[in-house]
């Protein structure tokens, strides 16, 4: 007999989005339960054992484990079920009501919820993606499968590779690598600019004498069963490898840090539609998809470079879960130019009560004394300065937004002005 | 030690303390150094360390004896010199841990003579989930 | 005048007194020196003819480049040494794996070596998976013969085997009206000759697959297409051979033969020397070398490589059978293998393949151009056809001949060798027919010397690993009470259990490395490539076989993905 258990709230992914809004939302009352598909809770952050975690959100310098165990001790003392080993195989919804059917090592369980919080994480681009070619051989490693083998099984993938991208996770590899024994011949980064945080390009490359290049990717790779070497290239404006600039490096692995993208193949089969710039669901201030009920939160949603806005994402999400809306939505949409990568969330909603909006969002372009302006029908709603803004650095707004300023249909247009930094 | 800042031409540093990483130019200023670019006085610390005595925290993991953990993360507690960073992190080398130590746990007491001690940062020796 | 006279006058004229043909002993054989491996090829299919001579061998020397030598397995040992088993089956593909099936019918010890560490390592397991209705091939090849027939045993053949089978289905489009008033003709022949085929206009063609190009005038529709996972089928039948009674030895390279007065006598490997009866030459792009060894080459292999890449299941949802265009599938011009758009068993599409003369037989790296290429044509039949989606990519080498057909026959000059060589597309599709032909010769053969009978233990049925995912919410609970492992989920793209892994190690064919894994239970198949389930994998591989975790190999041996624990490695 399949069993039937029903909750409030139900929080898919136990990482710092989802421990935060299952947190959260029993927090505020709602009998919440928290599926986990590994063994144990705190996703990602497992395994990174590097320190900068949580000076927003504590004022400490702390490791991965150490961040989300802070969460992960106040379960005991909290409501909140908590199923570890559990998989989410199927999502179907009846009258507004969402079922899961969960695949565990007890048998099959099926979860009847009323607010369904999606903190699903993201997982990396792969080398497939990014076109990798040549051999296909061992020693092909994302950043984050790299970071696995070191840090949670204790064993080298590599005694001398390249690393390319220079994501953050790339950067942190590095010198995790180096100080384990291995020898990281260089960063390798196709775009004419590091994505990773500047202080990470400092601290993990500098520190170590590792060199970082830019305009430069890897074309080829060579090996039998083993990689043995990389061809490197320059590339041109287009991303295009330059003939006549290539380099073989001799090395054991390529590890890539290359881009994470959201993971989204739940709320898909659900019907919740995709930011294409984001590749996270389309979300209000509450982190409320455009399915009533399904909520979205954490890096699922975008992208973050800090985990202290992560948590934060997770409770707004968890608390908005645990207290559905009495009346409808009236979203309006909000908008940005070229200048910026993406806002979230993509809709501010008139009938609510409450004012404060938070806002993240990324410039497109390196910029100086930048200004940000949110206009609504030519008129604008805020502005604010910004002495320096870079793609990989995620900035959070928090601004008063009345009903009356956003009746209407009319979109909410965030633009970006300021001196390009070359 | 000299903690004095010596410098002849000005240097930009990237600052490490918080996300932001402000860079930081240095410039030669008397004896000392004058520090522009940085959003908080923490800034002006860091650089000035970073001129005379550069330190960092130390991250990395040690071996256990336990099959279902066979390595552990640790940490610093404090800063130590940017220098013997290598040196630290081959010392935690030597170390097996055979206790179930949890989170915050001190694994090596004034690791090489730097006056902090090693620190355990997680809890998956003692806790199942 | 003779051919010869021709031809040489022809070749000369095109290679300037570089390459000479004369016959020997009913075959056609060139000579000479060229630097352009195309013109080597060029040379050779300028030459072939059938009609006259019973084969083409290629003996021009290649200038321009240094041909690779076969890959060996690093293993040394002694472990078949001695073995004088009735029937030695080389090659570990499809072929020679159905044909060990097949000969577990008779009672005859069977030995089947493979240099590879697991079966379907070569083109078996490096192509698009369809059971070919055998559209483009014409009356009178052999390699049609054995399409034909072949097509028909798979829906029993893949019930006996436990293994998903699906006749999806094929449509051949057609762009322009033109082409629509010919397709309207050739469905006639069709319906003389085979396969079966129905023609459906513009709107049907539309209606059935709105996805696709709305340019597309008209399409035949040829019911009795399919799809099959290739590594998998290759997989089942080594697994129910072994289960009959085969014995396999992976890692197990030939070498060299000895004969005496037109019979091979024995035959040396890197695991010791065989004194077979009966050997069965599969040994696909190597065919040509197992041929000379014996003293019985007459064809020659040409490689041509091919490329296809693998999209996302999203993807697959825009079409529900194969569908390719005419005039992307053109054979005849520089022999480019048009291939598709293939819905594949596991609900990915396959785009490719392509068709590149190449003389390393063993190169199976990808190229960016070659895919660009593939899809830039592909987009005639799916406009919407995105890089995008691709979530991997391979590449394979056919084993082609010259006479661009199967030798699926008893030895020429040696008499106890069966061939089933020069076996490119559609050797997947025709495998269950040639094995049941070449099982057959080889116990006529051995007949020659003792009587041969019909094995009575022979059990046709395998079965294969359970898939809980495809089992009813009820069964899969009530398995997983069973057995919890199978509610564990370890691959989360593909949903594979750790029951499912585990059990892939435990089979009668050895499994031990992580794509070995992989092409059993699929964990790693999905849009993360194993960065998740990898480490995972590799773990229960670990606690399974008990190797230490630096010795796992990704694919095959020297393919390890670990050095050793942290700070003890020493740095390159």
């Amino acid at each position: 007999m399949i069993e039937t258990l029903t909750f409030d709230v139900t929080v898919v992914g136990a990482g710092p989005a989802g421990l935060a809004a299952a947190l959260e939302a029993d927090a505020q009352g709602a009998k919440t339960l928290l599926i986990e598909r590994e063994a144990r809770l705190g996703g990602i952050l497992k395994q990174c054992i590097h320190d900068g975690f949580g000076l927003v959100r504590f004022g400490e310098k702390l490791s991965g484990p150490e961040y989300a165990e802070r969460f992960m001790e106040q379960l005991p003392k909290s409501k909140v079920t908590v199923f570890t080993l559990s998989f989410v195989s199927k999502i179907e919804r009846e009258d507004g009501v969402n079922i899961l059917t969960l695949v565990t090592r007890d048998g099959i369980r099926l979860i009847r919820t009323r607010s369904l919080v999606l903190a699903t994480g993201c997982r990396e681009r792969t080398s497939r993606q990014i076109g990798v070619h040549g051999r296909h051989c061992a020693g092909v490693f994302t950043a984050g499968t790299a970071q696995y083998y070191t840090n949670i099984l204790g064993k080298l993938p590599t005694k001398r590779c390249v690393i390319l991208g220079s994501g953050d996770i790339g950067l942190i590899m590095a010198r995790r690598l180096t100080l384990e024994g291995a020898k990281v011949v260089g960063v390798f980064e196709a775009k004419p600019t590091p994505s990773g945080l500047t202080r990470n390009i400092s601290q993990c490359l500098w520190d170590f004498d590792i060199p970082l290049h830019t305009s430069k990717t890897v074309t080829r790779v060579f090996g039998e069963a083993r990689m043995s070497a990389v061809e490197i290239a320059s590339v041109d404006d287009c991303m295009c490898p330059v003939a006549g600039t290539e380099e073989i490096i001799p090395c054991d692995a390529l590890i890539l840090s290359v881009g994470l993208i959201p993971e989204n193949e739940l709320a898909e089969s659900i019907g919740v539609p995709i930011d294409p710039k984001t590749k996270g669901a389309l979300v209000d201030e509450r982190n409320e998809t455009l399915v009533s009920g399904v909520f979205a939160c954490g890096n699922a949603l975008h992208v973050n470079d800090l985990v202290d806005y992560v948590s934060e994402s997770g409770e707004t999400a968890g608390k908005h879960a645990a207290h559905p809306l009495p009346i409808q939505r009236n979203l309006v949409p909000v908008e940005c130019d070229a200048s910026l990568l993406y806002v979230v969330p993509q809709r501010l909603n008139q009938n609510t009560e409450d004012t404060e909006r938070v806002f993240f969002f990324r410039s497109s372009a390196d910029l100086d004394n930048a200004t940000l302006t949110v206009t609504r029908n030519g008129q604008t709603l805020f502005s604010k300065k910004y002495a320096h803004l870079r793609p990989p650095e995620m900035e959070r707004l928090s601004v008063h937004l009345k009903s009356d300023q956003l009746a209407g249909a009319e979109p909410v247009c965030f633009h970006l002005e300021g001196s390009r930094n070359e | 030690m000299n903690d004095t800042i010596h410098m002849e031409q000005a240097v930009e540093i990237v600052c490490i303390v918080c996300p932001n990483g402000c860079r930081i130019l240095c410039k030669p200023s008397g004896d000392g150094a004058s520090f522009s670019g940085y959003r908080c006085k923490r800034g002006i610390e860091y650089a000035t360390a970073e001129l005379t005595r550069p330190m960092r925290s130390l991250t990395t993991s040690v071996k256990t004896v336990f099959p279902d953990s066979p390595v552990v993360s640790v940490r610093t507690d404090g800063e130590i010199e940017k220098s013997r960073i290598r040196e630290v992190a081959f010392a935690l080398g030597r170390i097996m841990i055979d206790r179930r130590l949890k989170t915050g746990d001190v694994v090596a007491e004034n690791i090489c003579n730097t006056g902090v001690n090693v620190i355990c940062t997680s809890d998956r020796l003692v806790h199942p989930y | 005048m003779s051919y010869i006279k021709k031809l040489n006058r022809k070749l000369q004229e095109r290679f300037h007194g570089s390459v000479q043909a004369f016959e020997r002993d009913g075959c056609l054989v060139l000579q000479g020196a060229l630097e352009q491996w195309d013109d080597v090829v060029s040379a050779g299919l300028l030459a072939v003819n059938r009609r006259c001579y019973d084969g083409l061998v290629n003996d021009i020397i290649f200038t321009g480049g240094v041909i690779p030598p076969m890959r060996l397995p690093a293993l040394q040992d002694q472990a078949l040494d001695g073995v004088e088993p009735d029937v030695l089956i080389i090659g570990g593909g499809i072929v020679g794996c159905a044909i060990a099936r097949e000969c577990a019918r008779y009672e005859m010890s069977v030995l089947l070596v493979e240099k590879e560490h697991d079966v379907a390592m070569q083109s078996s397991g490096r192509n698009d998976g369809m059971v070919h209705p055998g559209v483009d091939l014409i009356p009178g090849q052999i390699k049609r013969r054995y399409n034909m027939r072949g097509n028909r045993m798979y829906d029993q053949i893949c019930s006996e085997l436990d293994v998903p089978f699906c006749r999806s289905g094929q449509y051949l489009c057609f762009q322009s009206k033109g082409l629509a008033f010919a397709a309207y003709f050739a469905q006639v022949y069709y319906k003389l000759f085979g396969p079966r085929c129905r023609y459906l206009g513009h709107t049907k063609f539309i209606k059935r697959e709105p996805n696709m190009n709305q340019k597309i005038q008209a399409a035949l529709f040829f019911p009795d297409a399919g799809v099959v996972s290739p590594y998998g089928l290759t997989i089942a039948y080594a697994e129910n051979a072994v289960d009959n009674g085969v014995r396999l030895s992976l890692d197990t390279a030939v070498l060299d033969m000895k004969l005496d007065a037109h019979r091979i006598v024995s035959v040396s490997t890197n695991r010791g020397t065989i004194y077979p009866k009966i050997v069965i030459n599969a040994a696909g792009v190597f065919s040509e070398e197992i041929a000379r060894m014996a003293n019985d080459r007459f064809f020659s292999i040409h490689p041509r490589k091919g490329t296809n890449t693998i999209l996302d299941h999203k993807a697959a949802k825009r079409m529900t059978a194969i569908v390719s265009s005419f005039g992307t599938s053109s054979t005849k011009k520089k022999h480019t293998k048009g291939g598709g758009l293939v819905k594949t068993i596991d609900d990915n599409t396959l785009v490719g393949p392509d068709a590149v003369e190449t003389y390393r037989k063993e190169d199976f790296s990808t190229a960016a151009q070659n895919i660009a290429d593939v899809f830039e044509k592909q987009r005639m039949t799916d406009p919407a056809l995105s890089l995008r989606d691709a979530i991997t990519y391979f590449s394979g080498i056919r084993a082609a001949t010259y006479e661009e057909d199967f030798v699926i026959r008893k030895g020429r000059r040696t008499e106890n060798i069966v061939h089933a060589a020069g076996i490119q597309s559609p050797g997947i599709t025709a495998a269950p027919a040639i094995a049941v032909d070449v099982s057959r010769m080889a116990a006529e053969l051995l007949a020659k010397t003792r009587e041969v009978r019909k094995n009575p233990e022979f059990n046709p049925i395998r079965k294969a690993i359970l898939r809980p995912n495809e089992l009813s919410d009820q069964e899969r609970d009530q398995l997983i009470h069973e057995q919890a492992d199978y509610g564990e989920i370890i691959c989360r793209c593909e949903q594979v259990s750790r029951g499912e892994v585990k059990a892939a190690l435990h089979r009668s064919v050895p499994c031990d490395t992580l794509d070995g894994v992989k092409r059993r239970v699929r964990p790693g198949m999905g849009r993360c490539q194993g960065g998740f389930c990898g480490p995972l994998v590799l773990q229960i591989i670990a606690e399974e076989t008990g190797m230490p975790l630096e010795q796992i190999d990704k694919n095959a041996p020297g393919g390890e993905l670990l050095f050793g624990t942290i700070k003890e490695v020493q740095s390159e």
